[in-house]
Formats: structure tokens, sequence, C-alpha cells
């Protein structure tokens, strides 16, 4: 809540079904995608070592859920989105970009396929409604019915080499069943819940949905058995230290998969047109002027988003996220730069304040233990 | 929250402290600005015998975060920094009023202090600022 002159201005900012928990642990918020989020509890580096020594929760709840049912799902999704559906089978989730007709992205996402006539499916919270317009707007007559259940459901990643033991101590089901990408409808402590093998930490881990009625219960037990609440904070800092994409830096609508390195996502798919297709196949064989690379800072400082990365004197391309990695004790990041650049161990430039400090073109990822 | 504030020292509204030994000036942030930064990996640290003004930027704090500038509370000479930083820049977290001091200054204009905060008025102004 704002005053000014004595007038009460409600934000529009949402709050979580976990809001309520986040301010009695005392958590530093900050608007994200039109949600007040924890940026961090106590410590952006404590909540890091947390997730990748032990275990971390995080509300997730911000992020888009869609129920999408009917007949034809399979050539819908087929025609929106470049991975290839042929890969999926009940039971199991896959990641993929939609993208417009100039290969650039609308975003990632994951969908799930509970049946081959029902998928749910997780999208970045930045681009809900975004989303929701454009799988609605390519339903033409195929039988399809997307639902938004982003309101009435929550969500919270549980993320660490602790994870499953210590989920296992609350669920009805053996997690060691679930393969990665895999998932489960099941009970925690009795109340109904989905479980996915899949997380966004470079961590062993599993993402839940529940019903906003049961988010607090089950955030609570979670804490309880010993996971250390993380905020938004240590979430970036632990998926650039995996080098995975996120909207609006590695990816967005002017920056294509390819050009972001994610080569294995787009599938030739033969005999089936999707969106973006040609550019991307094209891309694909020929490659690009520009790509995304991973950085290492030699100079001491700390490299962030926008600044300018050169070579020699020449502006060759920008940071598209950068910061401290806890794991590795040195600044890393991501850049896409001129595809002339991009072998590792190429010295690079960054701008950094007027001075220019040395960085090494990096192979990514940084770190991952999944 | 009180965030510990110190007795023995004057402050700045940009969040800096100077304690002050005759004409030498020792400064650094205080305990409310280190959490506001959250975790701090990295100090540029200005070069020792450089002059700077009042209000001039003379240091970058950056935490996982955010980038925080260190502005000159009074003017004077550094005369020393606290090299210790740069190995180990989260003491400024930890210690902020102790060893995770920052500049050693010798004041040229001792008039400015006067222009320095107490810790009540340096309060009144973090209290402002939240919430």
């Amino acid at each position: 809540m704002i005053i000014i002159n004595g007038v009460e201005i409600i934000t529009e900012s949402k709050r979580t079904p976990l809001y309520d928990s986040h301010i009695a642990l005392g958590a530093k918020m900050v608007d994200f995608a039109g949600f007040i989020m924890p940026v961090q509890y106590e410590s952006i580096i404590k909540e890091h070592v947390a997730v990748r020594n032990n275990a971390g929760i995080f509300d997730i709840s911000h992020m888009g859920e869609f129920l999408l049912e009917g007949e034809d799902i399979f050539p819908f999704l087929q025609y929106i989105m470049i991975n290839d559906l042929k890969l999926l089978e009940p039971s199991k989730g896959q990641y993929s970009c939609m993208c417009y007709e100039n290969g650039t992205v609308v975003d990632d996402l994951v969908y799930y396929e509970e049946t081959p006539q029902k998928f749910r499916m997780i999208v970045n919270a930045s681009n809900v409604e975004k989303d929701f317009k454009w799988l609605n707007s390519h339903i033409r007559d195929w039988d399809v019915k997307i639902t938004d259940l982003s309101k009435q459901r929550a969500r919270i990643a549980l993320q660490g080499p602790k994870a499953d033991d210590l989920l296992q101590t609350i669920v009805d089901t053996d997690l060691s069943n679930i393969d990665r990408f895999y998932f489960k409808h099941c009970k925690l402590n009795g109340l109904p819940i989905f479980i996915a093998r899949t997380g966004y930490t470079g961590e062993k881990g599993f993402e839940l949905s529940m019903e906003n009625q049961h988010a607090l219960t089950i955030w609570k037990t979670l804490m309880e058995l010993g996971a250390k609440p993380a905020g938004l904070g240590a979430r970036d800092s632990l998926r650039l230290e995996a080098s995975y994409s996120l909207y609006g830096h590695e990816i967005n609508d002017k920056i294509t998969p390819i050009e972001a390195g994610l080569f294995w996502l787009v599938k030739p798919k033969e005999g089936i047109d999707y969106i973006g297709k040609d550019v991307l196949l094209e891309q694909k064989s020929k490659g690009t002027k520009r790509i995304l690379v991973g950085l290492t800072l030699i100079d001491r400082g700390i490299i962030r988003q926008d600044y300018k990365i050169y070579k020699d004197g020449n502006e060759i391309g920008y940071v598209t996220s950068g910061g401290f990695s806890p794991t590795l004790q040195k600044t890393i990041g991501l850049g896409l730069i001129d595809a002339r650049f991009k072998e590792i161990n190429t010295e690079v430039q960054i701008e950094i304040r007027d001075k220019l400090l040395k960085g090494l073109v990096t192979s990514t990822p940084f770190y991952r233990n999944v | 929250m009180d965030y510990n504030l110190r007795e023995d020292v004057k402050y700045a509204a940009s969040h800096e402290w100077v304690r002050v030994k005759g004409d030498i000036g020792i400064v650094g942030i205080t305990s409310y600005a280190q959490h506001q930064l959250g975790d701090i990996v990295f100090i540029e640290l200005p070069n020792v015998g450089l002059v700077f003004e009042k209000g001039s930027n003379v240091a970058e704090i950056e935490s996982v975060k955010a980038v925080g500038d260190l502005i000159m509370p009074v003017s004077g000479e550094i005369i020393e920094v606290n090299k210790t930083l740069e190995g180990t820049p989260e003491l400024i977290n930890s210690s902020p009023f102790e060893e995770g001091w920052i500049l050693k200054i010798k004041m040229n204009h001792s008039e400015e202090l006067g222009t320095l905060l107490s810790v009540q008025e340096y309060k009144k102004i973090i209290e402002s600022e939240g919430h």
C-alpha cells in the first residue's frame, strides 16, 4: 500500500497464498511481474548454498498454470511448439519454446501430458496473459480448450540434493519411480498434490503444484523438515550457474532459441508445419550472426545485464545476465555476441562504469548437479 | 528495527558514517545500508592520494543483486583504504562499523562536519525510507 497525501493507493501487485509466511519470515519483498515476491529472506548467498548443499523451497506461485483439454492437443501443440511432442508420453513433461514466425520467442515453458486429451502447462509469470492469448488465437478448428488455473493453484519448487529424502517422508508414492521430467499426482500428508521432477537450479528436485488452500500447510511442512525458504535472488543466481535461459534476458521477442544456444530444442518434425520452423531450421543448419556464450571475468568486478562487450575496441555484444557465483566464487555471466568470437577462451572486454575489464568466453553450464 | 546504529559516529543522509579523530575521518557504510544492499561481493576502492569533494562518488559497492555508491560524506584526501575488503567484502555486512570500514581520509574542510547527522537524526531518515 502506498499513501500519497493521506489517500491510500492500493497497488495492483498480487499476493501469492504464501505471502503471509514471507512477511513473517522477514523477507525483503519486491514487485515482480505484477506480484509482490520475496527476493531474499536473510541472505541470497546462504539461500543459494542451502539449495546446493541441502534443500531449499521457492514460492513460484507467480508463474502461470494452464490446463489444456480436448481431442486435438497433439496437433495443436505440434503446430505452436518448437520441440517435438512425439517425444512425450503420458506422465511426462517437456521443455519447449513457442516462437513467432521470425523465430523469436513468445515464451519458454514446460507442459505435462496427463492424458492425450489433458495437458498441464507452466509458463513465465511475466507472460501469462500474452501466452493465454497467443495459445487461444491459434486454436483454429481444433478441439482444444484452455483454462487459466494460475489464480486457483499455488506452486512451490523444492530443490537440492536432499529434496528426495525430505519429500519422501511425507508423500504416498515412491519418488524413485519418478524420472527426470516425469510427474505424478499423489498425496502429501493426505493433501492432493502434483509432483514433477523438474527444476531451475541445476540441482535435483521437484516442482509442486497444489490448490491454493493447501499451499501454506505444505510450505510450512517442508520448512519444518529442513528445507530453507529461498527467494528470487537465489533462484536467479542458481539458474545463472546452471546456465538456464531466463525470458527477458537470454530469450525474448528479439532473440531466437538458436541464437540463445538452445539448438537441441529446435526439432525437424518432418511433415509437420510449426510456427517459426523455416527460420529456425535454417539458423540451425547455417548458424547465426549472434550467439549466446558463457563469460567469466578475469579482472575483479561484477558484470550485469546490458553491459557492453568489446573485442579489440569494437563492440561485439552485450551481457544478458551476470553476477557473482557463490558456488564458483567468481563473476560469471551470459552474453549475446558476434558469433565470430564464440570460441572458448576468447578474451573479450566488458565495460563496467567506463572501464574495460578482461573476460573470457567460457563453456556452459558453469555448474550443474542433475 | 534499530539496525545496531552507533553513537560514536556521525552520519550522512546517503548512509555513510564518519568516525572523527582530529582531522582524520574513517568512513564506512551504515548497518542499514549494508542490510539494504544484501550480501556484498565486491568493492571497487579509490586510489590513495586522490582528493574528493563532499558528495562525490568515491567507491562502488556491489552486492549479489544491487550496486551501491559510496558518497564522500565530507571532502578530503584518501590516505588509506581497507585492502582487506578486496578479499573479504562481506566484512561490510558482518561488521559495518568496525572491520568493514572503507576509507581513511584527511579532511580539508572540517566545517563540513557540521552538516552531518547525529544517530537520532539519521534514525529518522531511515524510518522515513522504510515502509
